[in-house]
């Protein structure tokens, strides 16, 4: 098993060279995505927009280490994920990335604070305390024993959010973490997400809201599985917000 | 908070707890059944052996006719319709390897209520087959003397040196001692002299059985031989009680078979239910597995989830199952004794720890197996499949 250890290059949190991943529907295949090379430096904040089916999602799946790319070359904090084992991308995942989904992903059958727990439970390092706070933090203090059926959207979210940050990820990625919220709570969502740019941590966004893409440091747009526009914005850590 | 596999686990069956309690109850039916034919097996096997240590001969001989009709009045008490001769018991004791032979006159008195008396003529012989008798005060030595088993005496409040009256009986009797509870027919009969009952009863010069105990067991085949060409042989009906009991107990024991590999079919399709019920649980939960897994759960720990939960569904169908078995064994009782061919005094369903242990681990076995599948299936799935699936709750 080639055991996810972080190496030097730490500035770059994410280098992708001809990065490509193709299926086969029937006896068609689908070129998801083409040959795509791009750099994410640590503490960024990116967004990835595109139109549906222009391989966004494919690319968070490469990213978050849930799939192995068809073609190219993957670095995640200086440590090539290509070629690495299924129990190697499991210690990763946990380790150090996060996930936010757009249908928030809660478990319907556990309490709030066991579902932000989950992830400590897998690493087997139960941490109540990263718990706790995590819940004050996302002002969900108080329905720590609700379970999700009796919280709004936002709250979801925030739950959702509380979860991937857990075991102290080095990357946060998020599928269209508003896509599911009225704009106000979606406004909410977004505010988080600046505040955990301005401490440090590293944002990849694939969303269709104008606001969280135009929040973002960086846009990455999507066509056909190419990357053909990049914008850049503010250098990364820039906020004035208490660490996590 | 304290999450644990068994948390997690138990948290699953409230999800669609109709379906999760129709799992359970398929689960809980078979195992009740199983459950209660082995204990029924383990209850009559050991309720004949009872009762032939009870009896305390290794040998019956009757009037001819049906041998387990025969046991069955000898052993529960009822009227005869046919006796033997006295005469015949010399020609008995003579048989090389009889140790002991004990004349018994019986006939039964239904009463009003229910109940019946049953009346024993017997000599001090008797005591020779009944090591196990506890006799508070004496055998009767005398013709107007009687001994009551203990239920008989309970139930007419007959005490030790009391005087009594018993209407098939002329005049009145002492009772001279009671035997103490056997847990067999004994506590309900109650014993006379065997001179006094053939008197009594009409029936003088008469026997309705004859209980023989050998000097070795083991040569019962031989001593079964020598009394039927013995010269009233032909006029009796030697019974050797261990090949009848062994004969009753095959008969019951082929159904009782019989009923078991039913019951184990039903466990089987118990099992295919919960695979079947875990399968659809897996398939509507692919997305959410996908988040686990995106989580940082690995494929055994998905595996483990899965198969925790059906072991669950095992384990909890096994000990409904063995409440269920356990209320029920009154009424399988009553069900059973109304129809067997010979049924011992003893109890006859016994559901004892090693057959509830055994139900328990074959419950959680198949839930084990009945798992495996589904489980195997759910930690095969990579996060972007499970995650690319329809949310199915």
């Amino acid at each position: 098993m080639n055991s996810p250890t972080c190496a030097a290059t730490e500035s770059v949190a994410v280098l992708a060279t001809g990065l490509g991943k193709s299926y086969r529907r029937g006896i068609e295949v689908v070129h998801a995505l083409r040959e795509v090379s791009f750099e994410i430096r640590s503490g960024e904040f990116v967004a990835i927009v595109g139109a549906s089916g222009s391989g966004k999602t494919t690319l968070l799946n490469l990213l978050g280490c849930m799939d192995t790319p068809s073609t190219g070359n993957l670095q995640l904090g200086g440590l090539d994920v290509s070629r690495l084992s299924e129990a190697g991308r499991t210690q990763l995942r946990r380790d150090r990335l996060g996930f936010v989904f757009q249908h928030f992903g809660l478990v319907p059958t556990l309490t709030v604070a066991e579902n932000v727990a989950l992830p400590t439970f897998f690493a087997r390092r139960p941490d109540p305390d990263r718990v706790r706070s995590l819940l004050e933090r996302m002002g969900l203090a108080g329905r720590r024993n609700h379970r999700p059926h009796e919280l709004s959207g936002g709250e979801m979210q925030r739950v959702a959010i509380a979860r991937a940050l857990v075991n102290r990820p080095l990357m946060l990625l998020a599928d269209e973490p508003t896509g599911n919220l009225d704009s106000h709570t979606g406004e909410s969502i977004l505010n988080l997400f600046r505040e955990l740019h301005a401490e440090g941590l590293t944002l990849v966004v694939v969303t269709h809201n104008p606001a969280l893409a135009t929040a973002a440091q960086r846009l990455l747009t999507l066509r056909e599985g190419c990357i053909v526009n990049e914008r850049s914005g503010d250098p990364p850590g820039t906020g004035q917000v208490g660490p996590l | 908070m304290n999450l644990t596999w068994l948390t997690l686990a138990l948290n699953e069956g409230r999800r669609r707890p109709l379906r999760t309690l129709i799992t359970v109850s398929g689960i809980a039916v078979a195992v009740a059944a199983l459950a209660s034919l082995l204990a029924f097996q383990r209850g009559y096997q050991s309720g004949l052996g009872s009762e032939l240590d009870r009896l305390g001969a290794h040998v019956l001989v009757v009037p001819k006719g049906c041998p387990f009709d025969a046991a069955s009045i000898a052993l529960h008490g009822a009227s005869w319709p046919c006796y033997l001769r006295a005469s015949y018991l010399d020609e008995v004791r003579a048989i090389p390897g009889v140790a002991t032979a004990a004349p018994a006159l019986m006939a039964a008195f239904p009463k009003a209520d229910g109940m019946q008396t049953v009346l024993v003529g017997v000599t001090s012989e008797l005591l020779a087959l009944k090591p196990g008798w506890r006799i508070r005060g004496s055998f009767p030595g005398d013709s107007n003397e009687i001994l009551p088993g203990s239920e008989a005496a309970r139930v007419r409040g007959w005490n030790v040196g009391d005087t009594v009256r018993i209407d098939e009986l002329t005049g009145p009797r002492r009772v001279s001692g009671v035997i103490e509870s056997t847990g067999g027919s004994d506590d309900t009969f109650v014993f006379l002299p065997l001179t006094a009952a053939q008197r009594d009863l009409r029936h003088e010069a008469s026997l309705t059985h004859i209980l023989v105990r050998l000097r070795d067991p083991a040569r019962l085949d031989e001593a079964v031989s020598l009394l039927r060409g013995c010269n009233a042989g032909m006029d009796m009906n030697i019974v050797p009680l261990t090949h009848l009991f062994r004969t009753i107990q095959g008969m019951v024991g082929s159904t009782s078979l019989w009923l078991t590999c039913v019951a184990l079919v039903a466990l089987l399709a118990a099992a295919a239910g919960v695979g079947n019920a875990v399968l659809m649980a897996v398939a509507e939960r692919t997305r959410e597995i996908g988040v686990l897994r995106a989580l940082g759960a690995s494929p055994g720990d998905v595996f483990r989830l899965i198969w925790i939960e059906t072991l669950l569904q095992g384990l909890a169908g096994g000990v409904l199952g063995l409440l269920l078995a356990g209320m029920a064994s009154r009424g399988v009782e009553s069900w059973l004794r109304n129809r067997l061919p010979f049924a011992p005094d003893d109890a006859l369903v016994r559901l004892e720890p090693a057959v509830a242990m055994l139900c328990l681990v074959g419950a959680l076995l198949l839930g084990s197996i009945a798992g495996f599948l589904p489980a195997w299936r759910a930690a095969r799935l990579t996060p972007r499949e499970a995650l690319r699936a329809p949310s199915g709750t």
